[in-house]
């Protein structure tokens, strides 16, 4: 007796589905190794694993491969976990900063140039600074989904650090990270140390050794780095974790004040009390801020974050719009 | 847990070949969609199990309730206590800190001070469709037309996860009794399915994502950096972009509910051929147009008591149908210019007849649509302000966000609505004359295709937030 229609639909969607793992394994490797650290993630390793090596055996990976590269999404199945930081931390105590000097002046004819990168979170605050246009240009937008300094599998911003410098010539350069960060786990941490849960001095340690190492290898090119600090979030999860990521934020621009700017959207976005709105009194109207999944901003809180950022830039620079 | 996802492909792969070893037994076929269900509905938060659950018992106490009752004004009192149930949850989850901005900003305006204080709720993820799906229940059993079920069908119905976050919006009369059956494992269009499935998945992975990315976006977001040809063409992707991304999403669960045995309403039709705005709202998210018109539309008195009191009830219906869609004026101003729209034509007694009138109502109904589209996509009032503005005043300038590939998505988005409908029944047909094993590599080598064209990471679909 031949199978129903209901089970030959089953078969041809089990193998196919089958089929269709093993054309796309390595991308399917990729998405069990960006997933949060869990069993999830560890059976999803498990099992793509031995996809990959059949498939490479069967060169069934080079159609995925010519597509990328005919579509310009070349090494986007790459696994490259290396925190890539070419200046090394000082051996000795920073000098004192040098007194200060007059601030440079920058109109719409000669432009701050601005670039602003990071999560989910960065794309809002740098679509509000480019629509305050003026003295303000904003040389590019690049706003990557649950990327950050943790875990550089599913985008090495490392490697980006060392090549957009050059390509956009920012003076400042913006960053929003730590929200897909805040989790018990790193990877690219150096061979022969470990790192223990979120909160652990281990993890701020190392966690540091990343933010410092951007800022200071951005610094070396005499770019001025402003870290975005996590905002306060609905979730009670998010309330725990995302002050462990901006501790470190803060620490790292105490040590370099004169080349680093913090900016606390954590306070700017609570209310009076102190806690999580999603709503902010802006030029007496109720306003909305934050979306509805408690962590992500509207524009309107985009534009907040932006004018706090240029406030605190003034000490710097004379941005005349 | 989304759809295009390998969370949902492994679990779909568990649950498909276990339902139909259950469905023969409807006592353990019930209980283990209703599970699966629940675990599907949980990806999200465990809490919103709760309300579903929470909504499935008031709705079947009041909706068995109301059968019984003879008296008709009992009928009656406990039909608005079912509906100030549904939607008194659907206003806390969805409208309160709406309205109280809205009212406190209202307030300040005339010196007023409002003692309401703002609460910041999560909303649960599907609450406006099984809500509307529940009042269907119990309305139909008030007046007559459906006899309520059991508690554990009336369950399988709200919660059957593959209509349950984004729809279609399912009638009981059309769902229940496929529900009481056992479905037949030899009539199971799996050809259908496999194509709805497939088409969905490219338009929802590949042409709306695309769109969003490359142009869509960042037009919306600072229109003030970019010309009024990227303005422009930002508004024609984003009514390709919605489009794709919503009937992307109710192809596959029409197809996913297909290959479990179950016939889900269409929910589109070709909505940019349409000829008028009244044959658009025939062709948009069908099942919430007629849910509008059974349950609101028709109630306030459709078109039986004259023209005026006509007007105002279409304007009714679609400035409240506009609300539906997100808190926020936005939404209603997108309500507002259909709803006028609507009395216009129906002032006019617009209905094209020759081939002309028809392209040239094609052609006019796609810009007041798009046109629309832009309140509905804009974060704000004066963004959308800033959008129009700025379509008239920065002609000449450089485009760079109009490339070949994103007219192109748009062609194939705007395109894909003028395919017969003869020619999908011969590619379902022919599918389906294949082998079981080329069946499976077509599949396959589709998949990975738009597994390989889609971007990393699959951004939700824009009705979740609905």
């Amino acid at each position: 007796m031949g199978l129903t229609a209901a089970w030959r639909g089953i078969v041809a969607l089990s193998v196919g589905l089958a089929i269709a793992g093993v054309l796309d394994a390595e991308g399917l490797r990729k998405q069990a190794e960006i997933q949060p650290q869990g069993v999830q993630r560890r059976v999803a390793i498990g099992v793509t694993r031995p996809l990959v090596d059949v498939s490479r055996t069967l060169h069934l990976t080079t159609p995925r491969h010519e597509l990328q590269v005919a579509i310009g999404r070349e090494g986007e199945d790459r696994i490259d976990t290396e925190v890539h930081l070419t200046v090394p931390p000082p051996t000795r105590r920073l000098p004192p900063p040098p007194p200060r000097q007059a601030r440079p002046v920058f109109t719409p004819e000669r432009p701050l140039r601005v670039w602003t990168a990071g999560d989910s979170l960065a794309a809002v605050p740098g679509q509000a600074l480019q629509r305050l246009g003026g003295a303000i240009d904003v040389v590019g937008v690049e706003s990557r989904l649950s990327t950050g300094l943790a875990r550089p599998v599913l985008y090495n911003w490392f490697s980006r650090i060392q090549t957009a410098p050059g390509e956009l010539r920012p003076r400042v350069v913006v960053f929003s990270f730590g929200a897909d960060d805040a989790h018990d786990y790193m990877a690219g941490v150096p061979a022969g140390k470990s790192v223990g849960p979120l909160g652990s001095a281990s993890w701020s340690a190392e966690y540091r050794r990343r933010v410092d190492g951007v800022t200071r290898e951005l610094n070396a090119k005499g770019i001025h780095v402003v870290w975005l600090g996590l905002p306060i979030p609905a979730g009670r999860g998010f309330a725990h974790s995302f002050p462990v990521v901006n501790r470190v934020l803060r620490a790292v621009v105490r040590a370099h004040p004169m080349t680093s700017t913090y900016v606390d959207t954590w306070s700017l976005l609570a209310n009076s009390r102190g806690r999580y709105t999603a709503y902010l009194r802006l030029h007496g109207k109720l306003t909305l801020v934050r979306l509805p999944d408690g962590v992500h901003y509207t524009a309107a809180a985009g534009d907040l974050i932006a004018r706090q950022l240029l406030r605190q830039l003034a000490v710097l620079y004379d941005v005349r719009s | 847990m989304l759809f295009p996802t390998a969370t949902f492909a492994l679990f779909f792969l568990v649950v498909l070949p276990l339902s139909w070893l259950t469905m023969p037994w409807p006592h353990r076929w019930r209980p283990f969609i209703i599970l699966a269900s629940y675990v599907f509905y949980s990806w999200w938060d465990w809490r919103f199990v709760l309300l579903l659950a929470g909504c499935t018992l008031w709705n079947q106490l009041l909706a068995v309730r109301i059968w019984r009752s003879t008296v008709q004004a009992q009928k009656r009192a406990l039909l608005v206590l079912a509906l100030a149930g549904d939607l008194g949850l659907l206003g806390y989850f969805k409208y309160y800190d709406f309205f109280v901005s809205s009212g406190d900003n209202l307030a300040s305006y005339v010196g007023m001070d409002l003692p309401l204080s703002l609460k910041s709720i999560v909303l649960p993820v599907g609450i406006s469709f099984f809500t509307f799906m529940a009042i269907s229940y119990v309305v139909d059993a008030y007046r007559g037309d459906f006899q309520p079920t059991t508690l554990e069908k009336f369950a399988v119905y709200l919660s059957f996860f593959p209509h349950l976050v984004a729809g279609p919006i399912v009638r009981p009369a059309e769902l229940i009794p496929q529900i009481e059956t056992p479905r037949d494992p030899r009539r199971v269009d799996t050809s259908r399915a496999f194509y709805l499935i497939a088409t969905g998945l490219f338009k929802k992975v590949v042409i709306a994502n695309y769109l969003a990315s490359s142009i869509v976006d960042q037009v919306f977001a600072t229109p003030g950096q970019h010309s009024s040809l990227e303005i422009l063409i930002a508004i024609y992707a984003y009514a390709v972009q919605i489009y794709a991304d919503f009937s992307g999403y109710t192809d596959i669960a029409i197809g996913i509910a297909l290959l479990l045995g179950f016939v889900f309403p269409q929910n589109f039709d070709s909505p940019y051929a349409a000829v008028s705005l009244q044959d658009f709202w025939r062709r948009w998210h069908m099942t919430l147009s007629r849910w509008l018109r059974d349950y609101l539309y028709i109630p306030l008195g459709g078109n039986r008591k004259g023209r005026i009191a006509t007007y105002r009830n279409l304007m009714l219906t679609m400035l409240l149908g506009g609300l539906w869609h997100g808190a926020a004026w936005t939404f209603v101003i997108w309500g507002g210019i259909h709803g006028v729209g609507l009395c216009v034509e129906r002032a006019l007694g617009w209905r094209p007849a020759s081939r002309r009138a028809q392209w040239f109502g094609r052609i006019l109904t796609f810009q007041i649509v798009c046109f629309a589209w832009i309140f509905f996509r804009a974060d704000s009032l004066a963004r959308a302000g800033q959008i129009l503005e700025r379509l008239f005043t920065a002609w000449g300038q450089s485009s760079p966000l109009v490339t070949t590939s994103v007219l192109l998505a748009i062609a194939v988005g705007i395109g894909g609505q003028y395919v017969r409908p003869s020619v999908v029944t011969a590619v379902v047909r022919g599918f389906g004359r294949m082998p079981t094993l080329a069946q499976a590599s077509c599949i396959g080598v589709g998949v990975a295709l738009i597994e390989t064209l889609g971007p990393v990471g699959v951004p939700p679909f824009i009705y979740f937030r609905f």
